[in-house]
């Protein structure tokens, strides 16, 4: 709306949704990472990706755009709050006070340099393009890239993906069931143990119960 | 909007998730300061992919997204599994590997 009064450097109103849009996904990643009770800091992960959505809409990034919120705010958050809802427990000590804590925050530190030492030095200047081509970040385009010149990749992660959905269920697979054969099976033999050891007229009962089984 | 201030954005949406996977204790939070960190590259590759008008940065983050969906689903079957055989998700009592 105001882009008439500001002339070379970005429009006022786009200045303003991107600082709104910054601050929103800021605060609510903060949030995610400070709660104690796992639900709403999983609420604050997506509102935090929903923002992300509007950031990557707002770099012309269309596609990518609705992919973060059909598969981040959409698919992935809805496994964490099943499991969420699978492992309800309060957290006693929610941060690690240790000594080691002092090691994190020298990491931290660390980094912190490191990376404002690549965005200071290694960010191209200017603003982005104002103009670009009128296919830039559709489907078609994307689509384009992906299966001539990142078919490999493709193929890659597909099977990666199959790989995690394998490994997932047998990670997360319930024992319940071979601990009840092997202890079925451990009384049997008991069982069959016990009966060849008493009197000759014993045996009936297990030949019995096998009989009424099959 | 300069591309720099996408890049401090996406810088500070890292630390964030780094200091979550750092300082706390619950595993559940720890898999969601991983996924933070994520978004914060794709969020500069798209970025740069915006300032030099080259696509390629679009596939990367995508296959990024695709990358965090088998994570999150792998970790948290993780998750589920320690929680079976230890009844806790406080990644302090995870010492199965430690002698």
């Amino acid at each position: 709306m105001n882009a008439a009064n500001a002339a070379p450097g970005p429009a006022l109103g786009d200045s303003i949704i991107f600082f709104v849009i910054a601050a929103w996904v800021t605060i609510f990643a903060i949030v995610t990472i400070t709660r104690r009770n796992p639900v709403s800091a999983v609420m604050s992960l997506v509102a935090t990706f929903f923002g992300l959505a509007a950031l990557y809409a707002s770099l012309s990034a269309h596609f990518l755009a609705v992919i973060q919120v059909l598969v981040y705010a959409g698919a992935i958050m809805v496994l964490f709050i099943f499991v969420v809802m699978i492992l309800n427990r309060e957290e006693v000590a929610p941060l690690a006070l240790r000594p080691m804590r002092l090691l994190g925050v020298a990491a931290a530190v660390y980094l912190l340099f490191v990376f404002a030492d690549v965005v200071s030095v290694g960010t191209p200047t200017g603003a982005v393009p104002a103009v670009v081509p009128e296919t830039y970040g559709t489907v078609a385009s994307i689509g384009d890239i992906l299966f001539r010149e990142f078919l490999y990749p493709f193929e890659a992660i597909s099977l990666l993906l199959l790989v995690a959905i394998v490994g997932g269920v047998v990670v997360s697979r319930s024992h319940q069931k071979e601990v009840a054969a092997n202890r079925a099976a451990d009384y049997r033999k008991q069982f069959q143990e016990l009966a060849s050891h008493d009197s000759p007229g014993e045996p009936e009962p297990p030949a019995a119960a096998a009989g009424g089984h099959h | 909007m300069p591309t720099a201030y996408y890049l401090i954005l996406s810088f500070v949406l890292f630390l964030i998730g780094t200091a979550g996977v750092l300082l706390r204790r619950n595993a559940l939070i720890v898999l969601m300061g991983i996924e933070l960190q994520l978004n914060g590259g794709n969020l500069a590759l798209l970025a740069f992919s915006r300032q030099l008008n080259d696509q390629k940065g679009h596939v990367f983050a995508f296959l990024v997204i695709a990358l965090a969906a088998a994570e999150a689903a792998v970790g948290l079957a993780i998750l589920v599994g320690l929680f079976r055989s230890r009844q806790t998700i406080n990644l302090d009592e995870a010492t199965l590997m430690k002698r």
